[in-house]
């Protein structure tokens, strides 16, 4: 064997290695003590404005409505839920819903920012997906990024009348994809590579992650809409009720 | 005792909801002040991050591990389990950064793909290890927080912390709710794989959307009763709750202080 060969089975075995042990795929969480202190709290800080104005809405929904205060809690804990299930999938590894796209088209982008974060905090601590220094970056993109773009895809569709169903299923997996892409600039951004810098650094945080999210994000869309199916066909009363929840 | 090991033993390698928060409450280190914990748990993850030396976290690996284990009572197996879980993303991160792309041949190791270069260089290599432990280490750190402090204690402390009450009181009904809804989905889960609704691919998906539809739909009649039951029960706008009262002793605080100010040396040392 050349010099050469030898480099290339290395090589090959650690990309093998690499994929063959993903024995749990997480929707993207930047895991604890990946990110470098000063990305942490420049995250956190771009968070503020958003958390703020969901807490204010949220401070709206109480005070119209005290009731809402165990609705609202309902919803993160089924966003919880939704989230620390095992999720059918083809290879046989263990992988999570987002379920945030799910929540921002139930009750809409602002709410899901609060609870979002409160989720993020317990799935840290009670599930270790995620972490608390990487609290402000998985925020952005999870509960702030994806939840919005999939609230904006899924209102824009309505006004287009795009049917019901292909426009549940483009708003949760489009939001999902985004979520992926911005935690991927989130990694590059701390981490731009010797050559090329951010962007080349993005695109191979992009690639090395696309086996496993973009799999994941066509079968949340899928998911998403089998769910909405059955909310349509049993829950049409409380689907009505949750409308108000829906504004921001 | 014996309903506590056989429970113990049921959970052993599960990854579920549970798991964690039944560690959280038989910990040793239950009596410890809770903020005094979060505190230390905090000091210990921002050092090991930001003083950035595979030393320390090296260091802080196997101390914390041995903390883990023996004063949160953790079996190992169960604390390497607990490791394990970020470990997909903890290799493919570290992949993505010891390797490079790139159209000109740069790097100390490289191959050709007719179209562009795989690259690594010594500097990236070494980059890529130093997350490796650095990561660990600061997962060891959350893990000594999240296995000794319940979570009613620690959302206690975010309150201390001045978190608004709004934020505390739905953090508190979250983490009650989610036991709830994990509960009623486990057995909606058991009713549907007794009637062969896992059975291949497309009726597991069918399954899990109908079960997570239910869910939703029970979930909202489950908020409506107990809003009723806590209003019944003089429900004000604020939940309060007992908590004991859990003193710092002066030889926690000097150990603490003695750790982190060894973490320091250990990054001067080797700097």
């Amino acid at each position: 064997m050349t010099k050469h060969q030898k480099k290339l089975i290395v090589l090959s075995i650690a990309f093998a290695a690499a994929f063959g042990i993903v024995p749990q795929v997480n929707a993207m969480h930047i895991m604890e003590g990946y990110l470098p202190l000063g990305f942490c709290i420049g995250w956190g800080v771009i968070c503020v404005p958003f958390l703020l104005s969901g807490f204010f809405s949220i401070q709206k929904k109480l005070k119209a409505n005290r009731k809402n205060i165990t609705l609202l809690a309902m919803a993160g804990a089924f966003v919880f839920v939704i989230s620390s299930l095992k999720i059918p999938s083809v290879t046989g590894s263990c992988s999570h819903m987002t379920g945030t796209g799910l929540g921002a088209i139930l009750f809409g982008p602002s709410a899901v920012s609060i609870l979002g974060i409160i989720v993020l905090i317990f799935q840290a601590i009670l599930l270790a997906h995620g972490g608390l220094t990487t609290l402000g970056a998985n925020t952005f993109s999870m509960a702030i990024a994806g939840p919005f773009v999939s609230y904006g895809i899924f209102v824009l569709l309505k006004k287009l009348k795009v049917n019901r169903r292909v426009s549940v299923f483009l708003a949760a997996m489009l939001g999902d994809l985004f979520t992926y892409c911005v935690t991927s600039v989130q990694l590059a951004l701390a981490y731009p590579s010797s050559e090329g810098g951010v962007a080349a650094s993005a695109v191979k945080f992009l690639g090395i992650f696309a086996p496993t999210q973009l799999p994941l994000a066509i079968i949340e869309g899928f998911l998403t809409v089998i769910i909405m199916i059955t909310l349509e066909n049993y829950a049409q009363k409380e689907l009505k009720d949750t409308k108000y929840l829906e504004e921001a | 005792m014996e309903g506590q090991k056989h429970r113990h033993k049921h959970r052993h390698h599960s990854h579920g909801v549970q798991t964690m928060d039944f560690y959280a409450y038989q910990s040793g280190l239950r009596q410890w002040n809770g903020s005094y914990k979060v505190l230390s748990a905090l000091l210990i993850l921002i050092l090991c991050i930001g003083l950035n030396d595979i030393w320390v976290s090296l260091t802080v690996i196997v101390t914390v591990g041995m903390l883990n284990v023996i004063g949160n009572r953790v079996p190992f197996r169960q604390y390497v389990e607990l490791m394990k879980i970020p470990i997909a993303f903890l290799v493919l991160g570290c992949v993505a950064i010891a390797f490079g792309i790139s159209t000109k041949p740069v790097g100390e190791y490289r191959i050709y793909l007719k179209w562009f270069y795989f690259y690594m260089t010594k500097a990236d290599i070494w980059k890529a290890i130093e997350l490796f432990f650095k990561a660990l280490g600061a997962v060891g750190a959350m893990y000594f927080m999240a296995l000794s402090t319940p979570v009613g204690e620690l959302i206690n402390v975010l309150r201390k912390a001045h978190v608004p009450k709004l934020i505390v009181e739905l953090m508190n009904m979250i983490y009650r709710f989610i036991f709830i809804l994990t509960d009623v989905q486990g057995r909606m889960k058991r009713s549907a794989v007794s009637r062969l609704g896992y059975i291949d691919f497309k009726t597991s998906c069918g399954s899990f959307g109908k079960i997570a539809g239910n869910l939703f739909i029970l979930s909202l009649k489950k908020a409506d009763t107990y809003y009723d039951a806590m209003i019944s029960r003089g429900y004000d706008g604020e939940i309060r709750f007992l908590e004991e009262e859990k003193k710092v002793t002066f030889v926690q605080i000097a150990g603490m202080a003695a750790y982190l100010i060894a973490l320091v040396l250990i990054w001067y040392i080797g700097r």
